[in-house]
């Protein structure tokens, strides 16, 4: 899967794969890997800036320590950050219900 | 890490155009990458290969970081309070008939060619999307916005030694702005 597939969801992605525990950047991505099996092929370098523009959002936040002689920037989840997983995760899961149901033709296991 | 000339330039092309902290942060991540290829016994001309070819183009990762700069959403903030903070003023200056004060036309003539600049200054911060340009532009721009707000109090208030309900909305709205310019700095000045 590219990253344009991906475009609107990555936010949420990201954010899942700090549900586990404060990770930086490169083990956010490993995070993304293992749960996708590999499927997902974003370019590395585009991670940061969002992981950025989820701090600026409040979503994440991220701290400063030194690894291997290296400054490395750790993020965890905050509590808006949690509840915005959750709501993005139930979006999720109806829309998915919702195209599966038009491409497959089966009803709607939620109709408006 | 001894890391190869290929990772070197490739670090040293985002250094040129981002902050200290944001390449940190990325020579941490490229580094890991470039350790994780070794690990897979590849050559480390290889490994670095694949490391910057994993990352992807330098310059997609700065118009990315370009997207989210403070400096540019403080600069669109600014501009956008310009009209509201423009308009308090122009009602004080035209319901008191400022142009019969013993203003020198040098300083009146200085004082818009100030407004300009800053209004210039922020418009390039919004716009650019070199993301150093974007933080110097919007620095100045909120200095002379700050400066340009006391001014226009100060003097104001010594011209009209009586507060009206007007002149006191329009101190409100330049003091509520000089809060404002002080908020967007602090991200700026702190990376």
């Amino acid at each position: 899967m590219r990253a344009e597939e991906l475009k609107g969801h990555l936010d949420a992605v990201l954010l899942a794969a700090l549900e586990g525990g404060p990770r930086h950047g490169y083990a956010v991505i490993e995070a993304l890997r293992q749960s996708t099996g590999g499927r997902l092929d974003l370019p590395t370098g585009t991670i940061y800036p969002a992981l950025r523009r989820l701090e600026q959002a409040g979503l994440i936040t991220g701290s400063w320590s030194v690894v291997g002689g290296r400054r490395r920037r750790e993020y965890r989840l905050t509590a808006a950050g949690r509840r915005a997983l959750s709501g993005r995760r139930a979006d999720w899961r109806d829309f998915a219900a919702t195209v599966s149901a038009a491409l497959e033709g089966r009803p709607c296991p939620n109709p408006a | 890490m001894s890391e190869p000339r290929l990772i070197s330039d490739y670090l040293a092309v985002l250094a040129a155009q981002l902050p200290a902290q944001i390449v940190e942060e990325l020579t941490d991540g490229l580094a890991e990458t470039y350790q994780s290829y070794l690990r897979q016994d590849l050559a480390p001309d290889l490994a670095a290969g694949s490391a910057v070819a994993e990352f992807g183009d330098p310059h997609v990762i700065v118009s990315a970081y370009a997207r989210v700069n403070p400096a540019r959403r403080g600069a669109r903030r600014l501009l956008l309070t310009g009209p509201v903070v423009g308009g308090c003023w122009a009602t004080v200056l035209i319901t008191s008939r400022a142009w019969a004060w013993p203003v020198p036309l040098a300083a009146r003539i200085l004082l818009g060619l100030a407004l300009l600049t800053v209004i210039g200054l922020l418009a390039t911060a919004a716009l650019v999307t070199r993301y150093r340009l974007a933080a110097r532009a919007v620095l100045a721009g909120c200095l002379g916005a700050a400066a340009l707000d006391t001014i226009m109090i100060t003097g104001v208030m010594l011209a009209i030694p009586s507060m009206t309900w007007v002149t006191t909305g329009a101190v409100a709205a330049s003091t509520a702005r000089i809060a404002l310019t002080v908020q967007t700095l602090r991200p700026i000045l702190t990376r």
